[in-house]
């Protein structure tokens, strides 16, 4: 099997981020990871990989340099090979963008099947599986959470759909998005670690995969940041006290119906 | 180009799903504000029975019925919408959140090569102009963006980010009848339903949620009973999803649902930032936690210190007493 997953390199959740004075950039404390969706990519990979010896796994992403560190990360975890694609002279933010550039860089491979996280913690979007999987017009399977190579030509899949699950069969080439539950995502060993340290990652240009740049101009600076805010502050809490339980919970709800209206 | 907005319908048991409600409830401000038309598409099998439901709310309303469409599957539907987008080319092309939205809409953004914005909570006009707010990193930070193309905008919201107002428009009913084929390399085997939940967890109005001071699954039936009684549904923080005391539909936060109730209780929740970012948009924030000191308290607006094996059982009644009376 030939594989791919993309993955994302993504502020962690607890890194502190400042909205600049001009309120039109952020300053992000220097703690990113591996997006958290990703991990179960790459071990559904490499759990494909134990079944199927000769599989290869192939990670890409499209970032800056410093994104080389969650290439290193999936390599660690089991990971073949990793590919960084520059977004240094093109930093072109919007998903179709992004989605048209990596899926010509999985057309130049060709892989029987993709894997993505279901979405960035970072943009939220939840947007580049599908978008990859239709500019490279094969079918994509959404928020798996069962994944089966049956006869290495086809998947049987299980996935959250509305209120419940599916049960698929899809034909591969096939792209899936990943989410908790799919698997349990291994610690990278020492040796691994000592390996992806050593590997060598090649950096690739956009445009030696094929992209036109008349094509991406049509597509970018369409969508505008105007500005960022912070959420609003609620209010200090307020404890309900009372002699009693009973007293405690008789004023919840007397606040929760007079001031809160919200019985 | 038009100006006009068209809102993707969803339908679930044979109703219109609330989501969809609120989205023409805010389409149609937006509309009238571009003097242009809000229209509903609404896909599907057997789905003419809502039309009625749906009048009231827009100016027109788009009807594409075929027995192939009787389940989502983004092949299909995004066969009709693309067709449909293609011959009407709206200016913003609304749809929820939800999975179903989040399967079908980039997808066909990418189809269109049109643009898309996802998990936005407002739109607002201002001049000529519209303005998203998406929240970004956890909601850490909100961001307002602003398009300018002459291609439709795709824009899927957060359940429970809008009013739902019932207008008294009559609206106009066009039939669509469109081919449609399926991607023969997919094949539906089977569909699991799960059954017994009502509501969506992030369609919810009242959600109740459980975190590992619960002590055991088996304390999640006093949490179901006044879910029950509040029309609302049951959540939990990953702590109990990962000790298996409930199912991973149930996960509320980063790594799990992000949701907007009306009223929020957490009960035995510490109140980590990976958790409140799923709930920290709640209007009414309630918390029960035996130690003050809990982090969770910071982003409430109300607060039992106590130990909610006593508490629950209490609130249970009185919470039934106060539906009875109204
Ligand atoms: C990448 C990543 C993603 C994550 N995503 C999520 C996510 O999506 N959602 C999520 O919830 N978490 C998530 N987490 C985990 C999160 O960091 C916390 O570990 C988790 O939320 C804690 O769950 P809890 O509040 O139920 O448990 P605890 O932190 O153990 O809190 C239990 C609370 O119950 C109280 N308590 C105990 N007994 C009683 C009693 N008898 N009466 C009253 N109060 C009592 C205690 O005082 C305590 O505050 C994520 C973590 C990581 C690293
Ligand atoms: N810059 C990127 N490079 C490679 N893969 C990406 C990139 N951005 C997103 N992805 C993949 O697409 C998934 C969904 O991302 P998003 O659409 O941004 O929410 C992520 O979980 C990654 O697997």
């Amino acid at each position: 099997m030939n594989i791919l997953v993309f993955v994302k390199q993504v502020a962690d959740s607890e890194a502190k981020i400042i909205i600049k004075a001009d309120n039109k950039s952020l300053e992000i404390e220097n703690k990113y990871t591996l997006n958290f969706f990703d991990e179960f990519a790459i071990e559904e990979a490499i759990k494909i990989k134990e079944k199927f010896k000769d599989s290869q796994i192939t990670v890409c992403t499209y970032g800056s340099k410093r994104s080389i560190e969650a290439l290193r990360t999936a390599i660690a975890m089991g990971a073949d090979r990793a590919f960084l694609i520059d977004n240094a002279q093109h930093p072109y933010e919007n998903s179709i963008v992004v989605a048209a550039i990596l899926a010509s860089f999985a057309k130049k491979e060709g892989f029987d099947i993709i894997l993505c996280g279901r979405q960035a913690m970072d943009d939220e979007n939840a947007h580049l599986g599908s978008m990859i999987a239709e500019f490279l017009s094969i079918p994509h399977i959404s928020a798996i959470l069962k994944l089966e190579i049956i006869d290495g030509k086809k998947a049987r899949v299980e996935n959250e759909i509305e209120r419940g699950r599916a049960t698929i069969e899809v034909a591969l080439p096939t792209l899936f998005t990943t989410q908790k539950g799919l698997n349990e995502p291994r610690v990278p060993l020492i040796t691994g670690v000592m390996k992806a340290m050593k590997v060598n990652i090649p950096v690739i240009d956009p445009f030696t995969l094929g992209i036109l740049k008349e094509d991406l101009n049509s597509y970018s600076k369409k969508i505008k940041l105007l500005s960022y805010e912070l959420p609003a502050n609620r209010p200090p809490v307020k404890i309900i006290e009372g002699e009693t339980p009973e007293e405690k919970v008789n004023n919840l709800i007397k606040i929760l119906k007079d001031e809160a209206k919200a019985l | 180009m038009t100006k006009d907005i068209y809102v993707f319908i969803e339908t679930k048991d044979q109703n219109v799903r609330k989501a969809s409600l609120e989205l023409l409830s805010k389409g149609k401000e937006i509309a009238e504000k571009l003097s242009s038309q809000l229209y509903a598409v609404l896909i599907g099998h057997n789905v003419s029975g809502l039309i009625e439901e749906l009048k009231p709310f827009s100016d027109k309303i788009i009807v594409a019925e075929a027995e192939i469409l009787e389940h989502f599957r983004w092949d299909t539907y995004g066969e009709v919408l693309e067709k449909l987008l293609k011959k009407y080319s709206p200016y913003l092309f609304f749809g929820a959140s939800t999975t179903t939205g989040k399967d079908l809409f980039p997808r066909l953004s990418a189809r269109l090569k049109s643009h898309i914005i996802s998990d936005a909570v407002d739109i607002q006009i201002d001049g000529a102009e519209i303005k998203v707010k998406k929240p970004i990193f956890g909601g850490k930070v909100l961001s307002w963006l602003s398009y300018d193309d002459d291609r439709t905008l795709f824009i899927t919201f957060r359940p429970n980010s809008f009013a739902v107002i019932k207008g008294s428009y009559q609206a106009e009913i066009f039939i669509e009848n469109i081919e449609i084929t399926r991607d023969e390399r997919m094949n539906v085997l089977s569909i699991d339903k799960g059954g017994s939940k009502k509501v969506d967890l992030q369609e919810a109005d009242f959600i109740i949620c459980g975190g590992r001071g619960m002590k055991g699954p088996e304390h999640f039936q006093i949490l179901e009973e006044i879910a029950d009684i509040m029309n609302g549904r049951v959540g939990a923080s990953r702590a109990v999803v990962d000790s298996k005391w409930r199912e991973y539909d149930d996960q509320i936060g980063k790594s799990g649902k992000t949701i907007s109730p009306k009223l929020y209780i957490g009960c035995g929740v510490s109140g980590a930032l990976h958790h409140t970012m799923g709930m920290d948009t709640s209007k009414i924030i309630v918390v029960i936690n035996k130690d003050q000191n809990a982090p969770i308290f910071q982003y409430a607006d109300y607060g039992i210190v106590d130990d909610l094996f006593t508490i629950l059982p209490i609130l249970k009644e009185k919470l039934k007493q106060a539906k009875n009376e109204t």
